[in-house]
């Protein structure tokens, strides 16, 4: 190493320094602090004693924790397909230029960058069973329903409250990555495949879908990782739909509080967050 | 592409688009109609007001002018007990007089204002270095670095909500008002700084080598370099990972609810809505126009920040 080359690591290092010790202490040692934790009964005041794997065995016989985990299956499913689905028509949608595009743009940006709390209460009342639109429209102009109903009160309808509200919400993002893979989908492919006989839809299986392949598996892995550990969206709409985080904060924060049981839960839930990771690094990152 | 030639394409895009941008703006519009509706207007579908009802935003604002309450005749006759000392009488009087504080908007607004803006502008100093160092000079571990980065901007917040309580626990600060606000406040700086650290080196990977190196070459040392090259280079970038910083920090609730849950004078405007809308002072018109001021700065930065936000942003995928 030349003086010069030690020179520059050491600056290097002074400038990451502080990043390091702060992301250090304050996620990756507590990330290590919880699996500690959870072998432990942990009290609200910081009191513990050592129970071994007694909180997984609590947890694993728990059938509320099944629930919590097929409602969040549910969850991921409804919102990763939806959020691609939606992304991928907005961005076949505003692909070309028109007049205007700046305008729609801006317009469905929005309810990405608003704060959740304050959107929350927007749909909470369009869901209102008393004075909600929806239940107007589809109850009173459209007949469908016999009769008005709470559609966020009731947790079997409010997951797909829900899951609509994050489509809504995070649509614009997955909108973002496509659209900026395809606009550069070169026009002569499309040529090309014109003057092979395809017509529109064929075209969109054979030149669009293919070269958009890699974008969309994207998507869906950045909806996945995202989308495991989503707290605010689903709590603040409908605290009543349970979810895995939402499960974990009741038990650590809630009624007859168990930390130790919630630190399982956020080791197990780290696991697979991990292996999402690990293949949106593989797969998209390609390291 | 989608055959925008013929009249029938055409309405079909023009009713697509119309389709998209309600979907879109839907929620925000039955927030801004509902929070100017008076109350036997409620039920009504339409989005239009009969007439417009300004109380809830000057009632938010403190606009209105506070109302004399008549102090109840049971509480007169304690008043009037001569047993009583005056300092006494007086705070019961004011208990039952009090009626400026249903909700101190002003308050909340100005703590989410200084968490968040706080919180974002250490963000933004730390990630700069760090940024600057991971992106541009050359040190063993670097890579180990800059992926580690990668890693814990995915962690979410759930996960680290028990260790970070405990350990807040341990070391005494969760159970005092400004311990937990100071726990607050470095956990918004550690929420940000992965997102800032990600975007800024990405950017910072894209200005050419050749311009700091030319004003080394002018006498500058490194740090001159970055204070007089790269930084104004990169002035509408840092305005966007601020704004963005800013965002993730104004739009939290999880860790202001374990940490500042039973301090209502610090209490944040998501924590504070979130406790009103349960509250029985909830009331349509009121936690709506709440919500509206509480969305508008964040549509004010972005419009501002969407002009620089073209490029570099989508990279991997922004938080969200």
């Amino acid at each position: 190493m030349t003086p010069l080359e030690r020179a520059e690591a050491r600056f290097g290092w002074k400038l990451v320094a502080p990043t390091i010790a702060i992301l250090g202490l304050l996620i990756l040692y507590p990330l290590m602090y919880n699996v500690y934790l959870s072998f432990f009964d942990v009290q609200l005041n910081g009191s513990k004693t050592f129970v071994g794997i007694e909180n997984y065995i609590k947890l694993l016989s728990n059938s509320d924790y099944y629930s919590a985990i097929a409602t969040t299956s549910l969850y991921l499913l409804g919102t990763v397909v939806g959020t691609t689905l939606l992304g991928l028509a907005m961005a076949l949608l505003l692909r070309d230029p028109f007049m205007g595009r700046g305008l729609v743009n801006a317009a469905i940006m929005l309810p990405y960058v608003a704060p959740v709390i304050s959107v929350v209460f927007g749909w909470q009342f369009l869901f209102d069973p008393i004075s909600g639109v929806v239940n107007y429209l589809f109850v009173d102009l459209l007949g469908l329903w016999s009769e008005r109903s709470n559609l966020i009160g009731d947790p079997d309808s409010a997951l797909w409250v829900v899951v609509l509200f994050d489509i809504w919400k995070h649509a614009p993002i997955a909108y973002l990555l496509i659209l900026s893979k395809l606009v550069s989908v070169s026009r002569d492919q499309y040529e090309a495949a014109a003057i092979d006989g395809y017509g529109p839809i064929g075209r969109f299986f054979h030149v669009t879908l293919p070269e958009l392949y890699f974008v969309l598996a994207t998507v869906v892995l950045l909806r996945l990782i995202w989308n495991l550990n989503r707290f605010e969206d689903v709590y603040l709409l409908a605290p009543n739909v349970e979810t895995l985080p939402i499960f974990t904060y009741y038990q650590a924060f809630t009624g007859v509080i168990d930390q130790g049981l919630a630190a399982a839960t956020s080791v197990i839930q780290l696991g697979v967050l991990s292996i999402f990771i690990w293949f949106y690094i593989k797969k998209i990152m390609k390291w | 592409m989608l055959g925008k030639k013929t009249i029938k394409g055409r309405i079909g895009f023009a009713i697509a688009i119309l389709l998209l941008v309600s979907f879109s703006l839907l929620p925000f519009a039955q927030i801004l109609s509902t929070s100017l509706k008076h109350q036997y207007d409620w039920g009504n579908p339409s989005l239009i007001p009969q007439s417009i009802n300004l109380d809830a935003y000057k009632e938010l604002l403190g606009l209105t002018e506070a109302e004399k309450v008549e102090i109840p005749a049971a509480i007169q006759k304690i008043l009037n007990n001569p047993k009583l000392s005056a300092d006494k009488k007086q705070a019961i009087a004011a208990k039952y007089t009090a009626n400026d504080n249903l909700f101190p908007f002003g308050k909340y607004m100005l703590n989410s204002v200084i968490f968040s803006v706080g919180a974002a502008s250490f963000s933004l100093v730390f990630s700069v270095m760090g940024a600057y160092s991971i992106s541009r000079l050359r040190f063993k571990g670097q890579v180990v670095i800059q992926r580690s980065i990668l890693f814990v901007y995915m962690v979410g917040g759930v996960l680290l909500m028990v260790p970070l309580y405990q350990m807040a626990m341990n070391v005494g600060l969760a159970s005092s008002l400004w311990g937990s606000a100071f726990c607050l406040f470095l956990i918004y700086i550690v929420q940000t700084l992965p997102v800032g650290m990600y975007m800024l080196g990405n950017y910072f990977r894209g200005i050419p080598f050749a311009l700091e190196e030319a004003a080394m070459m002018d006498g500058c040392s490194r740090k001159e370099a970055i204070i007089k090259v790269v930084l104004p280079l990169s002035l509408p970038m840092l305005a966007t990972v601020f704004i963005y910083c800013f965002i993730i920090g104004w739009n939290e609730y999880l860790f202001a609810s374990v940490f500042l849950k039973q301090y209502p004078e610090f209490h944040t405007l998501p924590l504070a809505l979130q406790e009103l809308f349960v509250s029985k002072n909830a009331i349509w018109d009121r936690i709506m126009a709440a919500s509206m001021l509480t969305l508008a700065p964040i549509v004010i930065c972005f419009l501002f920040a969407s002009r620089f936000m073209k490029g570099g942003k989508t990279d991997g995928g922004v938080k969200g």
